[in-house]
């Protein structure tokens, strides 16, 4: 267990170099003066190439990213080249907002999606099924964009019932997490009713019925442990996504979080915290799936002989 | 009936918000600020709320005339020493007692920063004569110099707080405005309170708060709901909406913001004066106003707009005139036109006006492909005038002709320091050298007066439109005024009621 652990935990490094670098390359090699950009349109050009020298610009690209990854181990994510922040520091002050925007939405998902799922797959082809298909499909297609400003439309412009952005108190957490909630709920529900049903023919769910076992316990006892693990592999992946790609949402409701930042820092080629921020959701993503893949064993004994 | 019902809900909920605001007024902007030190950046979101915690030696009033701000008063020893006298007593957030010893320090420091350093480049030397006197001493003689002083990044810092704060000064700034910053939530907002010991009397309102609200429709919304009462930069699209909202106010009116096309004046066939004036007499500006902003600004003829001080309110724009501008090009020696480029960067109201001028040009015959080209790029492309045409606009920042003109028209300033049209003419030079070192203001005012009336002959650049800015505010605010800048001071605005 201990050995797969740190297994998984040694792959990271070369995804981590391999994101970097990516973002690295791509963010060197489109045009831009990161110098000028810090001095203004207005700095003399002395100044300008001085800055670039001490900050290395004119070294080799190689060179260069050996200096970003030697000062990134050593947590020194460099500092934020519009507003001289740490970027460590920046990540760390809005990543507590992106978690729990997060949390909350894949929660909502969670309890609507999981139930429903269940109830559509043992009354396949009724009238909650058909109903609760229909809402996944309209979950799935419908931009989040679009329903967080229909949202605001009606619950913050004509019933004002909660502000319409920012984040000034739990009731500021309602409507973005239900927009981000709303999407990964319908795919939930899918993913619940599917595997739901493939478990509920297999011949170990009949002989629990010819024993007579009550329906309930059956549906939550026999069947519904096994039909979680595709589940939990899609809330995890989800609850990743909503942790790095909240960007709509965030800007939708001018929410302070880690996406939205590092869209602003991809306009003004804020390399460093561009880098930062996409090294610090790729390790969050890969962490959660780590955990995900933990929570497997749990759930089903078998993957956790796996491990050892 | 359900729409009844969700106006009174709405109506009970606007009122709810209104009561509980009463001590703070809460202001959306696009943009987060990036540092509050004002020698680190110079950019709009920044100043906007600098300016509410920082106060300058002197101060321009409504009419763009110089006040006294933390300077009681000021003389001209000679041409290029001006003598500053302090007001006694005032107190910076921390405590400490404003002393010459901050001016020389806070003008020094600006002069090493190399993103605010061209707004004093013309001051030599600052020497402290007392505690409460100090002289600025300049190169040569300076008359724009008191406008320079204007500016938020000329704001005047505490020695002691900067030192002691070092690179967190940004994230804790202190200074002697009517505001005291309290806390910085990045990305979301920063509150600031009103400072007790303010020079000019303690605010009405006691809480003040920048929220950063990057979509404009997001912060048409926030003031439909109360959330916000000032909404800075409202899109075109939303401005309907808040004038016909009974509680709220638009406020727009013009800025020191020119937008304008550049020629390159040493390339054929923009050498030849007469085919400026054929794309000028081809152009009409109000289509673009109507077309492109939506009305958020007016046909320019001046490269500076008519709040800055040396405006030349008597010259006439080029109205359009198709014949006189194929005749004009027929006397350059090309009456059939010719084919050209123009660069504007990504900024989409620049790609938008590229493609009006495009048809405009070709009714004289003139084939113009539009080339976006990228921030970093155009800069430095026209820099080097490697340019046919261009569009681009200038912030005369400091309200004072000087900074609009000197740099965009004087032969000295070719390329990156502003003249991208790469314009040279010996006797606006000698006007614009002779107006900068001039004191005295009535002289300044006639010879800029002059040098635009070259300018509007001659176009080196063709001055578009000048640049509306506007807010959105609650009626129940009382006593806000724009500034053509863009930094709002809050001072003395209250609540009604």
């Amino acid at each position: 267990m201990h050995r797969f652990i740190l297994k998984r935990l040694l792959l990271l490094i070369p995804v981590l170099l391999g994101v970097s670098l990516l973002v690295f390359a791509i963010m060197s090699f489109t045009p831009g003066d990161p110098a000028q950009l810090i001095l203004g349109e207005n700095a003399p050009a002395e100044a300008v190439a001085e800055l670039r020298e001490e900050m290395g610009l004119n070294d080799p690209f190689v060179l260069r990213y050996a200096h970003f990854v030697g000062n990134a181990v050593t947590g020194d994510l460099g500092q934020s080249y519009t507003s001289g922040r740490d970027v460590f520091d920046e990540i760390f002050s809005r990543f507590p907002n992106t978690l729990i925007l997060a949390a909350l939405g894949v929660l909502i998902a969670v309890v609507i999606g999981i139930p429903i799922g269940i109830i559509s797959a043992t009354r396949q082809y009724s009238m909650i099924d058909s109903g609760s298909m229909i809402f996944a499909l309209l979950g799935v297609s419908m931009p989040n964009f679009w329903l967080g400003l229909m949202m605001i439309l009606l619950f913050a412009v004509n019933l004002g019932w909660v502000p319409s952005g920012g984040y000034s108190s739990w009731s500021s957490l309602i409507m973005p997490a239900i927009t981000l909630g709303t999407g990964s709920a319908a795919i939930i529900t899918r993913m619940t009713r599917s595997s739901m049903l493939e478990v509920i023919r297999q011949d170990y769910i009949r002989t629990a019925r010819a024993k007579g076992v009550a329906e309930n316990v059956v549906i939550n006892r026999h069947a519904l442990k096994n039909a979680l693990i595709p589940v939990i592999t899609v809330i995890g992946l989800q609850f990743g996504m909503l942790l790095g790609g909240a960007v709509l949402t965030e800007t939708v409701f001018s929410w302070p979080g880690v996406g939205r930042m590092m869209v602003d820092a991809i306009r003004q080629k804020d390399t460093p915290t561009v880098l930062g921020a996409v090294v610090f959701l790729a390790t969050t993503f890969s962490l959660v799936n780590l955990f995900v893949d933990l929570l497997y064993g749990f759930v089903d004994p078998r993957i956790k002989s796996q491990y050892a | 009936m359900a729409v009844g019902m969700a106006v009174v809900l709405s109506a009970c909920g606007g009122a709810e918000e209104a009561v509980k605001v009463k001590d703070t007024l809460v202001v959306g902007q696009g943009a987060d600020a990036k540092t509050l030190d004002p020698h680190a950046t110079n950019d709009q979101p920044s100043s906007r709320v600098a300016v509410q915690i920082y106060s300058q030696l002197v101060e321009t009033d409504k009419d763009m005339n110089i006040v006294p701000g933390l300077a009681e008063s000021w003389k001209s020893l000679d041409d290029k020493t001006t003598q500053f006298v302090l007001r006694k007593g005032v107190k910076f957030h921390n405590g400490e007692e404003l002393k010459a010893s901050d001016v020389k320090f806070t003008l020094e420091a600006m002069i090493a920063s190399p993103t605010v350093a061209h707004i004093v480049s013309a001051i030599d030397s600052v020497d402290i004569v007392d505690e409460y006197t100090v002289n600025v001493i300049t190169k040569e003689p300076f008359g724009p110099l008191l406008y320079h002083l204007t500016h938020t990044a000329a704001s005047i810092l505490n020695e002691k707080a900067v030192k002691a704060a070092g690179d967190a000064y940004g994230q804790q700034p202190v200074g002697t405005g009517p505001y005291q910053f309290v806390d910085w939530a990045v990305g979301d907002r920063i509150t600031l309170k009103a400072f007790d010991d303010y020079y000019g009397g303690k605010q009405a309102i006691p809480n003040v708060v920048f929220r950063n609200i990057p979509e404009g429709t997001n912060r048409a919304i926030a003031l439909e709901t109360g959330e916000i009462d000032i909404g800075y930069d409202l899109e075109p699209i939303d401005k309907d909406t808040v004038r016909n909202k009974e509680n709220l106010a638009l406020v727009e009116e013009e800025s020191f913001s020119v937008a304008y096309l550049g020629f390159n004046t040493q390339k054929a066939p923009f050498d030849n004066v007469k085919v400026r004036q054929a794309i000028s007499y081809a152009i009409n500006a109000d289509d673009i106003v109507e077309a492109v902003l939506m009305g958020a600004g007016a046909p320019s003829s001046s490269p500076i707009g008519p709040k800055v001080f040396g405006y030349n309110p008597e010259i006439d724009r080029y109205q359009q005139n198709f014949d006189k501008a194929r005749e004009l090009l027929a006397e350059a020696g090309l009456p059939d036109g010719f084919k050209t480029t123009i660069w504007t960067n990504d900024n989409p109201t620049r790609v938008q006006i590229a493609q009006v001028l495009q048809a405009q040009l070709r009714q004289i015959g003139i084939d113009m492909s539009i080339e976006v080209v990228e921030w970093g790029a155009f800069l430095d492309g026209t820099s080097r005038g490697n340019h046919d045409m261009f569009i681009l606009g200038w912030v005369t920042v400091t309200g004072d002709a000087d900074y609009g003109l000197y740099a965009l028209f004087n032969s000295a300033t070719h390329g990156g320091a502003g003249n991208r049209s790469f314009y040279s003419n010996a006797e606006v030079d000698q006007l614009l050298n002779q107006a900068r070192t001039s004191i005295d203001a009535a002289e300044r005012k006639e010879l800029y007066g002059k040098v635009q009336v070259i300018l509007q002959n001659e176009v080196p650049t063709f001055s578009i439109y000048d640049q509306y800015q506007n807010i959105g505010i609650q009626k129940n605010v009382l006593g806000f005024s724009m500034a053509p800048a863009g930094h709002h001071k809050l001072r003395g605005v209250s609540f009604a009621g």
